[in-house]
């Protein structure tokens, strides 16, 4: 685990599934390794009421029956598109499904532009064709073939961004669950083992850019993810995450409090100013997603731990959120420095303390920008 | 206080209790005391010798039970937590078609504050209630006295905080619940009344809620009820039932933040409710076992030192009512007005009738229901045969069984699933989505699935809908609904009550008569278009006139004119009109609580309008109009005009004057052709308005805050009445002496000043124009040129005759104003002209048109004609004849000798200058026309 960058959630949480598993005496659908209660509890963290030995920390925040709906989906004969802003943890919950169902959350395809009809299926090893010619051995199986031999959950990341053609090599393997090898005379279908499925995420904002054709969307369970805009509850992704990525990098750093409200603010004001604004030029082109603030707290962090005084002052989190933030000259700078002005300003003047840094932090990062 | 009857019958339950609460707790006699005290509760409601029986609202499970024990005991007098004063209006349910809300309501208000007016009480009553199977029973069944003893209407407003107190809430009357912002139409239907409700049974702070629905794994109070009281309650017997609701009465009695406002409300009225039990038992003498008290289960665990018929504690001190005139009333309520107004979740109410009639369907239970009641199942008569009530039996132990047993998994009832999921399905289509049977069966495994994971086995109405999302619901919505709205629609939909004409207040009665020439169901729901033809049928024209007065008094959406319109003087021959009184049924019958005809409200709310604390000369005569157009009454019109006279004399401002000014020149017009002379008000509202405006023009002439607008419409009201006020005995030199008396400085009033000397002749036009000529040509006074031009354009109104002269300023202006003078002024000009001079433009566009070329070839050689030299040409004269002309020519001397004496020596001559040119050349020639014509004028003359 120590020599990975970043462990997928079945290896981080290991200990924890292994646990839950041999505790677990609920009844598990197809080959399922956890009962779908245990899922669920494995994903949203155990209370007293559960009457566990063993607290299971909450690892995905956001409302339960989102969860509940996303795991009857996978027991039922349909693939799970978890929809929504980019941001709001539609990837990481679909990994902690994958993890706690089969123990095994990498059996991913990333739709792209460029992903073909090979990258759903299967592709060839040329070289071993060209030496032994077609056969199992010299066929390279997809993540999603993979899945389906293996009996577990395959995953498709950003669907929509991937074309017509491609998106419907799904509809086949959603209803049959068998893929048909046409180059093999003998042993030329693979049929899904009981327990696949597949659990695809689509970002709401690239909505018209490929959009799904019915006959796949019927096949699909659509879960919607919302924006948090619960101010406790983000509070809680970002410190979870943060303290997640601090591990990660080995580094000794407290953050603020009142320094994690300043940020959480100050994401909820340029949220309001986006949702009151009338034009695209008046709205940042950032979605202001939570994702978004633990890459600003994130930077702000790794800024201070290297280049600062080990101690996250409020200056470097305003030149890092204005950093992440300004990606369009002179637009998004232009409202950033109506937001410094206009609401920043006067709560420095009012409240003081780290919100006159703050405001400092801005300024300067915006002068050094503009 | 009662002690509990004996720790035997719940002994073994308080030491378990309290053996658990040693091993969880961490300060386990808090811990203890609440539980122990809990089932002390339990104990000493049941011990009451007044059998009491704890329900909640729109709770099936409560209204089963009710029905059961009702069969089962059969009382005689049912004593009800219901204000006591809408007793009366509960027998006229049975006209209704429920959900209906009994509602008392108060405009004229007595020790209450002002700004609380209109007080409404509502208290909505469904069929799937415990509360309304208490009342048919009661009312239906010869020989059984129903009494309502909760606190009167009067009192929930006399127990509310005034503004000020501690626990006031800033804006009108806090109640339980009000309706929320902007709510939908239907989820309006209550207005902004109070609600009360029977047994409101509800954690009394937000935490403990939240942590039960937390634990609970529920989305929503009314999921958690449904899941973990109400199914469990639904089949359990009388005892179990009672025990359990009286312990979470306890429950959330116990846990409830100390020292709440509302509690001790709470405990007055259970001290107010007890009290008139015992008032009522003494005065009829009736046996307390033949009773039966209904009552919220918050209020069964009651510890007020009057609960208990055998309690030795004084009455409560009832205070009296005040002098408030309340008026009683049904109105239409509907499931979403009450899940509004109570802050439950959408849906639930419909969930809960549905889980109703599942339930009697189930069971082969006949409910009650008041004789006549529209809507809902009709009932058999099989079911009302007379059983004789069962014996009473001594009261066990039901709580520890049920507390200790697992929870009962209600069955998987799967026809009844499988009939939801194809039902959605076929809604969904019929609403755009792309749904096929394929999602039936999936919604139906989702639902189980969703269910197991939630542990239970059958699916509840929130698992299907939250199944039936998750299978159909997309990335769009195609229709108007989603998914979830079309489950709520599926699981019964919102129901929307009606209340029967019967029971109507007389107003609306007489409304729905009058109208019904219209040839329509008015009390149909739909909007519906009336057309009416007032000279084909007699009997359309006074339709026609209530509904301009219903126009006038409902919500501008209840009674629509589509064609037509009825100004001073004025009314069309044919009309159509949009009617929707069925659903503004609550506007109507509120209506009626002001009044017994339509006629008798207007009149009353136009007199109000005039006497009330914020009114103005201007809404005075709005009132004296609409009192003409609508209402006709010449007392009334010259009542609401004399008040008119009194407001204007007293108005210290005059910020209204234009408004004044442009209502009362459309009265005296429509007066002076209608009558043989102005009456009496409008003679002294014009004398009265001259000494008035005479008085307060140099003040607004000085006064920053009172705009040009003003003061021009005031002008307007001096030199546009002048010679009516004249000719009524004003006397002309007050206005010469009050506009010798203005000194203005701002620019624009300085022209209006002018503009009104100009008026009185104390200003010729050629000194005003050198005047606009020396402030173009100083430098520095150019900048404010245009607002003397905006004070010239406002002069308009009080001289017309400027016109000319108006046209030339401006046109000069926009020669010689400099371009970053104009340029920014022009925008203002046009919103000033749009804004607040749209009579003056017509005026002004006809001058200019009148001044201007026409067309663009003539313009080159146009030349304005304030520039143009020449001479006027002289008058044509002509040659005086007749008999008087041939006298003075035959004897000049005595006119000469008249011209001497005046000075003139020439004396008296003929012009005898022919007269010339081409015309007299042409009748010179030709005599003969002129000659007939003078022929045919002497014999016409002869």
């Amino acid at each position: 685990m120590s020599d990975m960058l970043r462990a997928p959630a079945e290896v981080k949480y290991a200990d924890e599934l292994d646990w839950l598993e041999s505790v677990d005496t609920g009844p598990k659908p197809f080959s399922w390794r956890l009962s779908p209660r245990m899922v669920r509890l494995f994903v949203l963290g155990s209370e007293r009421a559960d009457g566990l030995d063993r607290e299971i920390p909450q690892k995905w925040f956001g409302d339960r029956s989102f969860v509940e709906r996303a795991i009857v989906t996978l027991a039922s004969d349909r693939g799970l598109l978890l929809i929504g802003d980019p941001g709001t943890g539609k990837s990481w919950l679909a990994e902690l499904l994958a993890a706690a169902i089969c123990r095994n959350s990498t059996l991913v395809v990333q739709g792209t532009a460029g992903t073909t009809e090979d990258h759903i299926k299967y592709s060839w090893n040329v070289s071993m064709v060209i030496a032994r010619g077609q056969s199992r051995e010299s066929m390279i199986p997809s993540p999603i073939m993979t899945a389906m031999e293996q009996g577990v959950v395959g995953r498709f990341e950003e669907l929509t961004r991937s074309t017509s053609d491609v998106q419907d090599a799904l509809i086949s393997i959603l209803s049959e669950k068998y893929i048909s090898i046409p180059e093999l005379d003998r042993d030329n279908i693979v049929f899904a083992k009981p327990g696949f499925s597949i659990i695809a995420t689509a970002n709401s904002r690239d909505r018209g850019v490929n959009d799904l054709s019915s006959a796949l969307k019927r096949r699909f369970n659509f879960v919607r993810i919302p924006v948090v805009t619960n101010k406790r509850s983000e509070a809680e992704i970002v410190r979870f995450r943060t303290e997640e990525l601090l591990r990660r990098h080995h580094i000794d750093l407290d953050v603020p409090p009142t320094l994690l409200d300043i940020l959480l603010q100050s994401f909820a004001d340029l949220r309001a100013a986006a949702a009151s604004a009338t034009s695209d030029d008046e709205k940042l082109e950032s979605a202001l997603s939570t994702a978004e603030q633990i890459g600003v707290l994130e930077d702000a962090i790794l800024h201070s731990q290297f280049f600062g005084d080990r101690a996250l002052r409020p200056e470097i989190l305003a030149g890092s959120l204005m950093g992440s933030l300004a990606r369009r000259s002179p637009e998004d700078l232009a409202i950033l420095n109506k937001y410094l002005h206009g609401v920043v300003e006067p709560r420095a003047k009012q409240d003081g303390g780290d919100w006159a840094g703050f405001l400092d932090g801005g300024r300067q990062a915006i002068a050094s920008l503009s | 206080m009662t002690a509990p009857t004996d720790a035997g019958l719940f002994g073994a339950l308080r030491e378990r209790l309290a053996d658990a609460a040693a091993a969880f707790a961490d300060s386990p006699d808090a811990l203890a005391g609440i539980l122990a005290g809990m089932v002390d509760d339990v104990d000493r409601a049941l011990g009451e010798r007044l059998e009491i029986f704890p329900v909640c609202h729109h709770s099936p499970a409560s209204a089963l039970a009710m029905l059961r024990r009702l069969r089962a005991k059969q009382p005689k007098v049912v004593y009800l937590e219901l204000c006591e004063d809408l007793q009366p209006l509960l027998t006229e349910l049975r006209n209704c078609r429920l959900p209906v809300a009994v509602q008392a309501f108060a405009t004229e208000l007595a020790d209450f504050p002002a700004e609380w007016a209109p007080l409404s009480v509502v208290a909505p009553i469904t069929e799937a209630s415990a509360e309304y199977q208490a009342i048919a029973y009661a009312l239906d069944t010869p020989g059984v006295e129903l009494v309502l003893v909760d606190r009167s209407t009067d009192h929930v407003f006399q127990w509310t905080p005034r503004p000020g107190e501690a626990g006031s809430t800033p804006a009108g009357p806090p109640g339980e619940a009000t309706v929320g912002a902007e709510p939908a139409e239907e989820a309006a239907l209550h207005g902004d009344a109070v609600g009360v409700e029977i047994g409101d049974l509800r954690p009394r702070f937000a935490e403990l809620e939240a942590y039960l629905l937390h634990h609970g794994k529920v989305r929503h109070w009314s999921e958690w009820w449904d899941q973990y009281v109400e199914r469990p309650l639904a089949t359990a017997d009388h005892d179990t039932y009672r025990q359990v609701m009286v312990l979470i009465g306890s429950l959330f009695r116990r846990l409830r933040p100390t020292a709440a406002d509302r509690l001790d409300r709470d405990e007055d009225r259970e001290r107010y409710m007890w009290t008139r039990i015992r008032q009522h038992l003494a005065a009829s003498g009736a046996d307390p076992a033949d009773c039966l008290y209904v009552c919220g289960a918050f209020h069964a665990a009651s510890r007020v030192e009057q609960f208990g018929l055998d309690s030795t504690a004084p009455d409560f001190a009832i205070s009296p009512r005040t002098a408030t005139r309340w008026r009683y009333g049904l109105i239409p309520s509907s499931h979403s007005a009450i899940e509004a107004q109570f802050g439950l979740a959408p849906g639930s109410v419909s969930i809960a009738a549905a889980a109703w009639t599942t339930a009697l369907s189930r069971g082969g239970l006949v409910p009650f229901r008041l004789d006549g009641q529209q809507g809902g199942t009709k009932r058999s008569r099989r079911g009302r045969a007379a059983v004789a009530p069962a014996p009473a039996t001594p009261v066990a132990d039901r709580l520890t069984g049920f507390l200790a047993a697992p929870p009962v998994l209600d069955e998987l009832d799967e026809a009844e699933l499988r009939g939801w999921c194809v039902d959605i399905v076929r809604l969904a289509r019929r609403n755009g989505y792309l749904a096929s049977t394929a999602d039936a069966i999936a919604v139906f495994e989702t639902s189980i699935l969703l269910a197991g994971l939630r542990n239970r086995a059958r699916p509840t109405p929130y698992d299907f809908a939250d199944a039936a999302v998750t299978c159909i619901e997309k990335d769009v919505v195609p229709g108007r609904r989603d998914v979830r709205r079309l489950c709520e629609i599926l699981l019964g939909g919102d129901r929307i009550g009606q209340v029967g004409y019967d029971s109507l207040p007389p107003l609306a009665r007489d409304v729905l008569d009058r109208l019904r020439p219209l040839g329509l169901d008015l009390e149909k729901r739909t909007v519906q278009r009336a057309l009416l033809d007032l000279r084909a049928d007699p009997a359309l024209p006074a339709c026609s006139d209530l509904l301009w007065m219903l126009r006038h008094l409902l919500p501008a959406d209840a009674v629509r004119p589509i064609m037509g319109e009825r100004r001073l003087g004025h009314r069309s021959p044919q009309e159509s009109w949009d009617l929707a009184l069925g659903r503004h049924q609550r506007a109507l019958i509120e209506l009626g609580y002001e009044g017994v005809t339509v006629e008798q409200v207007l009149e009353q709310r136009l007199r109000r309008c005039v006497r009330g604390p914020d009114a103005t000369a201007a809404t005075a005569l709005a009132a004296v109009e609409d009192a003409i157009r609508l209402l006709d009454s010449p007392r009334l019109v010259d009542e609401l005009g004399a008040r008119a006279v009194e407001l204007l004399s007293a108005e210290r401002t005059v910020d209204d004057a234009p408004e004044v000014l442009r209502r009362i020149r459309r009265l005296l017009a429509h007066h002076r052709t209608t009558a043989a002379r102005l009456p009496a008000w409008c003679e002294a509202f014009v004398t009265t308005g001259y000494a008035h405006y005479c008085t307060l023009l140099p003040t607004a002439f000085v006064d920053e805050a009172t705009g040009v607008r003003q003061v021009g419409a005031m002008l307007g009201f001096l030199f546009g009445m002048e010679s009516l006020a004249l000719s009524l005995g004003c006397d002309r030199s007050q206005l010469e002496l009050a506009v010798a008396q203005s000194h203005p400085e701002a620019p624009a009033k300085v022209a209006l000043l002018w503009a009104s000397r100009h008026q009185l002749g104390l200003l010729p036009l050629a000194e005003l124009r050198d005047r606009c000529a020396e402030l173009l040509a100083n430098p520095l006074v150019v900048p404010a040129f245009p607002q003397y031009l905006s004070g010239f354009v406002h002069a308009l109104e009080p001289a017309p005759g400027l016109a000319p002269f108006v046209v030339e300023t401006m046109s000069t202006a926009f020669a010689r104003l400099p371009d970053p003078v104009l340029l920014p002024w022009l925008p203002t000009l046009i919103t000033t002209l749009r804004d607040q001079g749209p009579d003056l433009v017509p005026r002004l566009v006809r001058e200019a048109e009148r001044t201007f070329p026409g067309g663009l070839a003539a313009l080159d050689a146009w030349v304005p004609p304030w520039r143009a030299t020449g001479q006027p040409a002289p008058a044509v004269r002509s040659a005086p004849t007749g008999p008087a002309t041939a006298l003075l020519v035959g004897h000049p001397e005595a006119v000469d000798a008249v011209a001497a004496l005046l000075g003139c020596a020439d004396g008296w001559r003929q012009d005898a200058a022919p007269a010339a040119g081409p015309a007299a050349a042409l009748v010179a020639a030709h005599p003969a026309a002129a000659d007939a014509v003078a022929g045919l004028l002497t014999g016409a003359s002869g």
